[in-house]
């Protein structure tokens, strides 16, 4: 469903993400872990369509995003790690504005679907008030809300925990391990080790731009030679390298 | 920006200066004109000060991101207080100072006055200063009492803008030119009526404007220590009471500022406005345009502008009915043309200035939330022809209005207005283009207040363009237009030799203006893609 070829994109200095190699499966929930700067969120912004890749394919449901950009980005709903929204709409229209952009139909089922998200993410009171007077964990719940509306088969997911409380935290673990049984292909990056232990069944984990593990939690703790917890596998697996941010251009 | 402000500084050294040199050159009323122009520059000074001192007292008092920070720190409520009122008395007099500077150089330059003259300039001016600081603090502590910080900032931009707009529109329509020209009033009794500025002796500039005056006529000055008295004693005693104030509740209006509000948004008038204005688009077209026109009008900052632009429109034509062409030695009918040709360049350079605070910012006013845009199946290039397509109806009717009236005003012929009006028709196409084209060149996605975006190296570049493409058009346009209306008044057919001059300018007049749509917005959606 998801597959990224040998992935490039360097700012200036810096190799953010360095020749990335990646595949995903139909309705799998992949977790994509790294220490801060490591490239998660720049591989994210790539395949939802935000940033320009310097070089490499993103392959989404057997189509080049370079090629088919609209195409693709119909079939993919991106929750990003902030989430930046439009002040001076209310939650509804912000919904309906969301529908609009992908072309949805204003019938009555749509207006049910929009109900039914709201209500589901507990912002059907809200629904009418300015998006300005929402908490920063409100927002987060419209953006997961948004990114459902028009049924996507890809859901690119960077940190969605942020922001959140105990029980919107329950409720989007339960979401995305539903989805996945619908299979909707999730990739989700997270800092959160025990919330890629839960719900993934497969990680990847990143550092300086490239991969240097990937599989089940299980796979990752036999590479590693650590039998603990996932926490103890990530600091094995990047030890040495937690100074070690995306890699210099002149370094490679 | 700094060569701006210089040649700004310069250029109100130099016109205070011949102003007043003028004003000496007048006799017996020209010391008065001099003394009145005094008490109503620092009356302007005063009033703005005030203004400036709220609009950053709420920013610098209550919204400002740092102040957590401050009144967490162990440091007693009235030194947070003091710390931040002198932090905004010097942070929004300080321009208003550098600007009234020249003025009072040029004074200076004009009577010559003594050392006196410098010393209660400097000392009454920073009296002055405080207390319109004390005077805006206090006052916005008072309003933060009294709404939300938030919606006290709405309020105040809104009553500012009205205010503008009201005294921009009144100070025209009392026809300040006639002032020069006792020549108009019937009697000196009338004249000296006219003269009368808001001036009273309980007003801190009166005290001020006395004592300057006293120095520059070098009159005797029994009233200056007086005059100095009152303002010191005035300046001391609002800064106690704002310390007062302040302890009683600026705390609590702080901590009010601080609370979420829910906001229930205005609706039915609005969803019927919208639904009208979309209607003729496909969806995702019309989310964008529905998206842009519920945040306009729901930001007073932006809405309000409207009331400046349509005192704008009252005046400009306003100043066509009052042109005096019958005194003038030029044949009527011809000047009529020939200030309608003209007037196409200036509809035409009030369009652009128009647009660098409307157009050139609509891509910028996507802010941090553009990435829903560039995550959308919807293309950046629809995007940008929908921001054209959403701004294009109400340019072409304000530029349309601003020819169409005028010319009417103008009694000009069935020619000069159609080609007045299709000229203007085609411009707005080239000006909008540009507008929402550059605006996706040099895009701010990371404002704090979309009225800085048009300020920026962008806007200065986009009013640079826009107004060298509006002067090419009239100049193209000149040479066809004087042969056909001097063919016309004088009843005589155009010559074969000057058709080829008129169909080659027309053709090029043709071609810039579809240059000015195509390639902005090409360059604008390339600039955009490549935008990280």
């Amino acid at each position: 469903m998801i597959k990224l070829i040998h992935l490039t994109k360097t700012y200036k200095e810096l190799r953010a993400v360095d020749d990335l190699n990646l595949e995903v499966k139909e309705g799998s929930l992949f977790g994509f872990l790294g220490p801060n700067g490591a490239g998660k969120t720049t591989t994210i912004k790539m395949m939802a369509g935000v940033l320009k890749p310097t070089s490499g394919r993103i392959i989404i449901n057997g189509m080049d995003l370079a090629e088919e950009p609209e195409k693709v980005k119909q079939c993919i709903g991106f929750i990003p790690d902030r989430p930046y929204l439009y002040e001076k709409l209310t939650g509804m229209e912000f919904m309906k504005f969301i529908a609009g952009l992908y072309g949805m139909d204003h019938a009555s089922s749509l207006q049910t679907r929009i109900r039914d998200l709201l209500e589901m993410f507990d912002l059907t009171h809200w629904r009418d008030e300015l998006i300005e007077s929402y908490s920063h964990g409100m927002k987060q719940r419209l953006v997961m809300c948004s990114a459902l509306l028009p049924q996507p088969k890809v859901l690119i997911v960077d940190e969605p925990m942020v922001g959140l409380d105990p029980r919107g935290a329950r409720l989007v673990k339960d979401l995305f391990m539903e989805q996945s049984r619908k299979k909707t292909t999730l990739f989700m990056s997270t800092h959160s080790l025990e919330v890629a232990a839960e719900v993934c069944q497969e990680i990847a984990i990143i550092q300086a731009g490239k991969i240097i593990a990937r599989g089940t939690s299980e796979d990752l703790r036999k590479a590693s030679g650590v039998d603990g917890s996932l926490e103890s596998v990530f600091l094995k697996l990047t030890e040495g390298k937690r100074i070690a941010h995306a890699t210099p251009l002149s370094a490679s | 920006m700094v060569v701006v402000g210089l040649a700004f500084w310069a250029l109100l050294f130099g016109l205070s200066f011949r102003v007043l040199k003028y004003f000496q050159s007048v006799e017996v009323i020209g010391d008065l004109l001099a003394h009145h122009l005094l008490g109503m520059i620092l009356m302007v000074f005063f009033s703005l000060l005030i203004f400036s001192h709220i609009i950053t007292a709420l920013s610098n008092l209550y919204l400002s991101s740092d102040l957590e920070l401050c009144h967490a720190s162990p440091a007693p409520i009235e030194q947070v207080f003091l710390s931040r009122a002198i932090y905004t008395v010097m942070d929004s007099s300080w321009m208003v100072i550098v600007f009234g500077l020249p003025v009072m150089m040029a004074y200076a330059l004009v009577f010559k006055p003594g050392f006196g003259f410098y010393f209660s300039l400097l000392h009454m001016g920073l009296g002055v200063t405080l207390i319109a600081g004390a005077f805006g603090i206090l006052l916005t502590m008072v309003l933060v009492r009294l709404f939300p910080a938030q919606r006290t900032r709405d309020v105040i931009m809104l009553l500012g803008v009205c205010g503008l707009g009201g005294l921009y529109m009144m100070f025209r329509l009392l026809r300040p030119e006639r002032l020069v020209d006792p020549d108009a009033f019937f009697s000196i009794a009338q004249y000296m009526a006219a003269l009368q500025g808001p001036d009273s002796p309980y007003l801190p500039t009166h005290w001020m404007t006395e004592t300057l005056w006293a120095h520059l006529s070098r009159s005797s000055g029994k009233e200056i220590l007086f005059h100095s008295g009152l303002l010191w004693s005035t300046a001391g005693a609002l800064t106690a009471i704002n310390v007062w104030v302040a302890e009683a509740i600026y705390f609590s209006g702080f901590s009010k500022s601080q609370e979420a509000k829910r906001r229930r948004a205005g609706k039915r008038l609005l969803d019927f406005f919208v639904a009208m204005i979309k209607r003729p688009f496909k969806p995702e077209l019309g989310a964008i345009i529905d998206k842009d026109l519920r945040a306009f009008f729901r930001d007073n900052t932006q809405w309000s502008q409207l009331l400046l632009l349509g005192a704008l429109v009252v005046v400009y034509v306003y100043n066509f009915s009052v042109l005096p062409l019958d005194k003038s030695p030029i044949r009527i009918e011809f000047l009529q043309n020939e200030i309608a040709f003209f007037n196409v360049g200036l509809a035409g350079f009030v369009l652009s200035a128009v647009s660098v605070r409307f157009i050139f910012p609509a891509v910028s006013s996507e802010g941090a939330a553009f990435w829903i845009i560039r995550s959308s199946p919807v293309p950046l290039k629809r995007f940008l022809w929908t921001k054209f397509a959403l701004y294009l109806l109400p340019m072409l009717v304000l530029g349309e209005m601003l020819i169409l009236l005028t010319n009417h005003l103008l009694e000009v012929t069935p020619f000069m207005m159609a080609l007045s009006s299709a000229t203007m028709f085609l411009s707005v196409f080239g000006i909008v283009a540009l507008g929402v084209g550059m605006g996706a060149m040099y895009p701010n996605f990371n404002h704090q207040n979309i009225a800085q975006v048009a300020t920026g190296f962008g806007g200065l570049m986009f009013m640079i363009l826009s107004a060298a493409f509006v002067a090419l058009i009239v100049v193209l346009e000149a040479g066809p237009v004087y042969l056909l209306v001097m063919a016309e008044l004088r009843g005589v057919a155009v010559a074969g030799w000057q058709w080829v001059l008129i169909v080659l300018s027309f053709s090029a007049v043709l071609f810039i203006m579809a240059a000015a749509v195509y390639k902005p917005m090409t360059m604008g959606l390339k600039a955009l893609s490549e935008h990280e």
